[in-house]
């Protein structure tokens, strides 16, 4: 039996694909971002959190029979509203072998992966190849400055990326724009300069900051210290994807920053 | 809506048509006195001085009038002889008839000059019975005091150079309406003398249905064009919230101005038509408490009007309500009525369902505690050492008693006589009775409250006592005595381990569909309820909710304390069919899923699945598809009535922190919607209360300052918060 961590699972997430949707957030990821706006999603372990509604541990094991049985459930009220499953996290790469085990179990539903890209490169197209789309998160093109706000390399991000391009599952490129950080026009041109002749691509959404990241920090016993100014309007600049002739949309949405 | 009708919107928000109003008391007990006048006829006298006393107020750019002038609606009777005549017999509510829906459609069709020649055929027939003689001539007082109301308006608007007004107010209400325009003002003035006559909670029905011949006819001559017609929709409905204040209610925007729209006809066809759109972008356009809209919906409703409802439904106001008539019809066939007067249902004030025309059911007579029957089951089961068996018998025998007392007290219920009321209603006149003596269906409607916290208290019992044995009866005895003061790792075991409603877990869900049944059972077998009808349970919680928790005063059912799930004295129960208040759900999938376990076909009285949506759910392209896809899985798993409501919580905390700020903030407090600001402290705070654990949100992004236990109220600090009224929802003026 394959067992997995979960932290949350959300029905009607309509910022997470197509259609009708339940988002599986599973737990652990390699990547430290410091905007992420769910710091329950960092480690493995569960964890106890203080919510407005009382002290609650954040984070459940689960078995992969347990999980596809929950969403089996409701396959066909997703069908029928031309929706599906998004796994999303933390990273969900990081239970490869648990997320290969729900998805094969899973009845007709299409499934959608949410990734920073941060994962083995066999994790990776073994878990795209049984994805219907993906949504590749994109954060920093500078090495160093990747290094410094998420605490990883983005080369084995960017090597992922370019598998990515070759496995025939259609995705969405989506970044983060966090002000001064990733929203620079020179990070965006990079960003748009690197996937503008990748294959496979259907789409560019560009992620309005959430002012609320730091919302969760406390509760967990963490701390929240943005170094850029939160108040700031973020630079959501279309151009530089225009002008290499890529199709990009900005998102005012709270819930998909920072992965 | 254009400038005209933006400044009367606003000038009816800030309350300029109250200059009109008189602090004159018309009061009609010496001349009833010195007549010896009888009940039935001091009633049409009411309605007749109500109408005399009526100053005439035009607008200079009104073209639907009415302005009501006088506020208070004396009494009957003195206080003496009032008490004399009452004696020894239940009133419901505040006396006067209430919460049921006129004939609108034959109304209209007659017009009051048809309704006159009906009662005077009817006076001839029964010339030889004279209680019939004597309602009739009160029915006719009534006609002639509104015909000559409506001939002063006539005559004034003449002598003001209203030639337009002057000559549809020479004509209806008395006539058949000529056009949609005479339909509306005939409606206005008919439905605002109810309110005067001093019923309440006065229904609109089916209003695409009944007005649609009208605009229809308007519309294929070209007399009318849809942007015309609009205006003229939204200024109906601006006019339905001038008066509104002066109506009855617990608080300000309870008045039960329902109005429903689409749905089936009574042949079966699909009755949606072009003024259902057309009623649905009004509203949307007037955005103001009244009416409050209802939408008839099936599986297979057309997404163009759904993506158009849930445009409605993002706007926050709480409406529109949805009704499935796949399941609601079936239900009310099942307890008694026509099929095709059961496709014609519309709604009573907040969530029942009433034929209009033909409903004198009273809907509401009260409600079953749920909560308190379970509680003694469990505490009589836990005390006597028996098993599950034993609780489940004496929470099912403990429905069944409460069913009989709350029944059993209206089984001598008194109606007073309502002349005017029976002018528009189904064959009043035409059998010479009054409708207090009843209509065709006659039914009483008792709702089962608090359902999903009673079925979690009993899954708690279950799971952790009876089936895993890891706690024992007499440590939850006494916990739940000691309201959880040193025993707070049991009350959290008890609230995080134990299965809840709302996500489709069939352990839990079991219970809940199985109070409903003995509730259902209690029901059926409690027989005629002394006006020749049955009982119709529903799952409706209005203030119940709160009610049954803390005590108010007139609830005779017990205040339960602490309860199994972990729910401490005086925290809130669930309201309508919700999950308990804090209950973690997974969404409204979950949550519809489990609610389409009922059997509803014996639950038809009515109370919405509740889902509270944040309004980020709506920051995206393509979400107002993605909710109207919502809203057909409601009705595709086969649920009976929605309440979708779109709030921000940290917008409602301001707005109590800067009530000077949201002056137009509605929200949906049960069964209708009312502007935030002018709520109550205490309702204030339990909507915030029930935002918070809104769902389409992952956690709620915010900080938290201070959890107060026992009140079980949270505050958020909003600090670092998005802006609190998204930009799309605000008009130039700063408000929406």
């Amino acid at each position: 039996m394959t067992t997995g961590t979960i932290f949350d699972i959300r029905e009607f997430t309509v910022h997470d694909g197509p259609g009708i949707r339940t988002t599986v957030f599973l737990k652990g990821c390699p990547l430290r971002c410091a905007w992420c706006h769910n710091p329950e999603g960092f480690v493995r372990q569960p964890q106890t959190m203080v919510t407005p509604a009382g002290r609650r541990v954040v984070g459940q094991d689960m078995s992969a029979e347990e999980l596809a049985g929950i969403l089996n459930r409701q396959a066909e009220v997703l069908a029928a509203n031309e929706g599906g499953v998004t796994f999303s996290g933390g990273e969900p790469l990081t239970q490869a072998e648990f997320l290969v085990a729900v998805i094969d179990r899973l009845e007709g539903i299409h499934v959608l992966l949410d990734t920073s890209g941060c994962a083995d490169a066999h994790d990776f197209r073994s878990i795209v190849q049984r994805c219907d789309l993906v949504f590749f998160d994109l954060k920093l093109m500078d090495p160093a400055l990747h290094r410094h706000f998420t605490g990883q390399d983005n080369g084995p991000i960017l090597a992922n990326l370019r598998q990515l391009a070759g496995l025939g599952v259609p995705y969405v490129v989506r970044v983060p724009l966090v002000p001064g950080i990733t929203d620079t026009e020179a990070n965006l041109t990079a960003i748009a300069e690197a996937i503008r002749s990748l294959s496979g691509l259907v789409g560019v959404n560009l992620l309005a900051y959430n002012r609320a990241a730091g919302g969760k920090y406390p509760g967990l016993g963490m701390t929240f210290e943005p170094t850029w100014d939160e108040t700031q309007p973020v630079n959501a600049s279309l151009a530089p994807f225009v002008a290499v002739g890529l199709d990009a949309t900005v998102l005012g949405l709270r819930d998909h920053e920072g992965k | 809506m254009d400038t005209r009708l933006e400044t009367m919107r606003q000038s009816v928000r800030d309350g300029d048509h109250k200059q009109w109003r008189r602090q004159i008391t018309v009061d009609i007990v010496p001349e009833c006195e010195r007549e010896n006048l009888s009940w039935v006829r001091r009633s049409a006298r009411l309605t007749r001085r109500m109408c005399e006393a009526e100053q005439v107020v035009i607008g200079p750019t009104e073209r639907i009038v009415f302005t009501r002038t006088i506020p208070v609606v004396p009494s009957l009777y003195s206080p003496s002889a009032w008490r004399a005549v009452t004696a020894g017999r239940k009133l419901h509510e505040m006396g006067p008839i209430s919460n049921i829906c006129a004939d609108w459609r034959m109304v209209l069709e007659q017009g009051l000059l048809g309704r006159r020649a009906a009662a005077q055929a009817a006076r001839e027939k029964f010339a030889a019975d004279p209680q019939s003689v004597e309602f009739l001539d009160a029915a006719i007082e009534t006609i002639d005091a509104v015909l000559a109301l409506a001939d002063r308006y006539a005559r004034t608007a003449r002598e003001r150079g209203r030639d337009d007004l002057a000559a549809i107010l020479q004509h209806v209400p008395g006539r058949r309406p000529r056009s949609f325009h005479e339909a509306l003002q005939c409606l206005r003035l008919c439905h605002a003398v109810l309110w005067m006559s001093g019923h309440y909670h006065c229904g609109l029905g089916r209003f695409d249905q009944y007005m649609w011949p009208y605009l229809q006819a308007d519309l294929e001559s070209g007399r009318l064009d849809e942007p015309e017609a609009e205006a003229l929709l939204a200024e109906f409905f601006i006019t339905l919230n001038k008066d509104s204040d002066l109506y009855p209610g617990v608080q300000q925007g309870d008045n039960g101005q329902s109005l429903m729209l689409g749905g089936v006809r009574r042949d079966g066809s699909c009755g949606v038509n072009r003024l259902t759109y057309m009623a649905l972008r009004a509203a949307l356009d007037v955005s103001m408490i009244d009416p409050k809209i209802n939408l008839r919906v099936t599986p297979d409703t057309d997404m163009c009007l759904l993506e158009l409802a849930a445009k409605l439904t993002q706007r926050g106001l709480g409406f529109p309500q949805y009704s499935n008539d796949d399941v609601v019809i079936p239900g009310l066939v099942r307890h008694g009525y026509d099929l095709e007067d059961a496709r014609d249902y519309s709604v009573a004030a907040c969530w029942e369902y009433i034929i209009p025309g033909k409903g004198m059911d009273v809907v509401n007579i009260g409600a079953v505690s749920m909560p308190a029957a379970v509680h003694r089951g469990i505490v009589q089961g836990l005390r006597d050492g028996a098993d599950f068996d034993a609780v489940l018998k004496c929470a099912a025998d403990d429905i069944s008693a409460q069913v009989k007392a709350v029944a059993n007290t209206y089984h001598d219920l008194l109606l007073p006589p309502a002349p005017y009321y029976s002018v528009l209603m189904d064959g009043c006149l035409e059998r010479g009775r009054d409708l207090s003596h009843g209509l065709r269906y006659n039914n009483y409607g008792v709702h089962g409250a608090a359902s999903s916290s009673a079925a979690d208290a009993l899954a708690a019992v279950k799971r952790m006592v009876f089936d895993r044995n890891e706690v024992s009866g007499a440590e939850l005895l006494e916990a739940l005595d000691r309201d959880y003061d040193g025993f707070e790792t049991l009350q959290s075991r008890l609230r995080t381990e134990a299965p809840k409603v709302g996500n489709h877990d069939d352990m839990v869900d079991s219970l809940l569909v199985w109070l409903f049944e003995q509730f259902a059972q209690a029901c059926e077998s409690y027989g005629d309820n002394g006006r020749g009808g049955l009982l119709r349970p529903g799952s409706g919680s209005a203030m119940y909710y709160v009610w049954l928790a803390q005590g108010h005063q007139g609830m005779s059912e017990p205040v339960v304390g602490a309860t199994a799930d972990g729910r401490r004295r005086g925290e809130y129960f669930s309201s309508n069919l919700a999950p308990s208040a804090g209950v973690r759900v997974r969404g409204p999938i979950s949550v519809l899923q489990t609610y389409s376990k009922l059997d509803y076909s014996r639950i038809c009285n009515g109370g919405p699945v509740t889902i509270e949506l944040a309004d980020s759910v709506f920051r995206d392209a393509g979400a107002i598809r993605r909710v109207a896809m919502l809203i057909r899985t409601f009705a595709q798993l086969g649920c009976q009535q929605l309440q979708l409501n779109t709030l921000n919580v940290e917008t409602l905390e301001d707005a109590k922190r800067h009530p000077e700020r949201h002056k137009n903030l509605i929200v949906r407090v049960w069964g209708w919607s009312g502007y935030f600001c002018e709520l109550a402290p205490e309702y204030q705070d339990q909507i915030v209360e029930r935002h918070v654990y809104a769902l389409g949100e992952p956690v709620i992004p915010v900080q938290v300052k201070e959890i107060t236990r026992h009140e079980s109220k949270t505050r958020i600090d909003a600090t670092g918060c998005l802006p609190v009224v998204p930009d799309r929802l605000q008009r130039p003026d700063g408000t929406y």
